[in-house]
């Protein structure tokens, strides 16, 4: 477990860096690829439900820190998005080698769509209801295409550190 | 479902851990702290990412955008020879109304002292529009602090540390600001609609006369977390409201808040 979670941890850190320096700055229609959330997205579908966890957990508590959002539901998503594509990695679904090309961004892209309009709805148990006046259409559609294109080489960077305990934790 | 033991013990402490940095979030205390670790452990790691994408983005910039950017230029120039100008008519007025302002013990913009601040960064998300500026609680910026720069108000000081803020723009969600215009008879709420969204009111009387070009300015009612006469928006767009006899306004922000670059923060607090 300790040889996958540092590794793991200082990637979680550059995906945050990239998030922050480069995806932040870069609006597409006015809306920011969220990497933070595609990070689990990828370890999960990797096949690592722990680490998809850990990593959206992570990432999601220090992106919550730099922003001025109800803190916690970045994290909150990040993780229910990292397992429950974690539940269709382990079971083979999106593998890189085996399934068609398109599955893994396919279910990636599906995460991106529903992230923001999950993150919404989160916003009604932190007592916020104004986050729906934002373009949620606008951000579903813009990740689910960010999401499309990135997964694949994100999962493989995902896949290779998880190999690197490979059964010691999954 | 079948949950193994690891992954319930997982899922059991990352939650119980998300909920404990909440709460303990939510408390207040600690959140200054929490950030500061937070930029210092992310800062070598932002550092390299942005050694390596800067030049990168500034090649492709540079080759997309090298005609606009000339064009650009010359266009602020002429505009920097017009504001010159405009601004050595507005020198005398401006004394003059400071003056009158003075009199009648009304706060005036003209006279309220300044902090000038460098934007560092925008909103990383997309469910806040803020941004971060360059000046703190060293340099006299406060929490309630009014921000103005590109001709308008662009919001105001939520959050404060030693050599930077958090600034809540007026597109944000949660931004509602008392507003009125011509000659101050009537006041409305203007609220933000997220940064694409610009601004919006709602239910504005008929009898308002409330017509596109209009301009609305903070009205500084007593308890206003604004000074009087900072101009906010102007009317876009006017729609009659389906079945009542108001108006629901679309209003574009007078600052152009895409190309922040440098703020003025308004040295002045709301009263008690």
């Amino acid at each position: 477990m300790r040889r996958q979670l540092i590794p793991a941890a200082i990637a979680t850190l550059f995906v945050l860096a990239i998030q922050l320096v480069v995806f932040s700055g870069l609006r597409f229609a006015g809306v920011v690829i969220m990497f933070v959330w595609l990070w689990p997205v990828a370890m999960g579908l990797a096949g690592y439900s722990v680490l998809a966890l850990l990593v959206g957990l992570g990432a999601g508590v220090f992106f919550d820190l730099h922003s001025v959002t109800p803190f916690g539901l970045t994290a909150a998503v990040g993780m229910i998005l990292g397992y429950a594509t974690s539940r269709l990695g382990r079971e083979g679904v999106g593998d890189l080698d085996s399934a068609a090309w398109w599955v893994a961004p396919l279910i990636a892209a599906g995460a991106g769509f529903v992230a923001p309009l999950g993150y919404t709805f989160a916003g009604f148990f932190a007592i916020d209801f104004q986050l729906w006046r934002g373009s949620v259409l606008a951000m579903m559609v813009v990740n689910a295409t960010a999401f499309f294109i990135l997964s694949r080489p994100v999962i493989r960077v995902a896949r290779s550190i998880g190999r690197l305990g490979e059964g010691a934790i999954r | 479902m079948a949950f193994d033991r690891k992954r319930r013990r997982t899922w059991t402490y990352s939650v119980s851990f998300l909920v404990l940095l909440v709460a303990l979030y939510m408390s207040g205390g600690i959140v200054a702290n929490l950030r500061r670790v937070a930029n210092v452990v992310v800062a070598p790691f932002s550092w390299s990412v942005s050694e390596i994408a800067r030049p990168i983005g500034h090649i492709l910039a540079g080759a997309v955008n090298y005609s606009d950017v000339v064009a650009q230029n010359q266009k602020l120039r002429y505009e920097l020879g017009i504001a010159e100008l405009h601004a050595n008519e507005a020198w005398s007025l401006e004394r003059q109304l400071s003056e009158m302002t003075t009199k009648l013990n009304l706060p005036f913009i003209g006279a309220l002292p300044t902090v000038a601040a460098q934007v560092t960064s925008l909103s990383p998300t997309n469910f806040s529009a803020s941004i971060t500026i360059s000046k703190g609680l060293k340099q006299g910026v406060l929490v309630g602090m009014p921000v103005v720069a590109n001709g308008g108000l662009v919001g105001i000081v939520i959050s404060s540390g030693p050599n930077a803020s958090t600034v809540r723009l007026i597109t944000d969600v949660n931004s509602s600001i008392g507003a009125t215009f011509g000659n101050g008879s009537s006041s409305l709420i203007i609220s933000g609609n997220g940064l694409n969204n610009g601004l919006g009111a709602t239910s504005v009387p008929l009898s308002d006369n409330v017509a596109p070009g209009t301009v609305f300015s903070t009205d500084g009612l007593n308890g206003s977390l604004y000074p009087p006469g900072l101009p906010i928006a102007t009317v876009s767009k006017a729609t009659l409201t389906p079945g009542a006899a108001t108006f629901d306004l679309t209003l574009k922000p007078t600052a152009d808040l895409r190309n922040l670059t440098y703020v003025d923060v308004l040295l002045w607090e709301p009263s008690t």
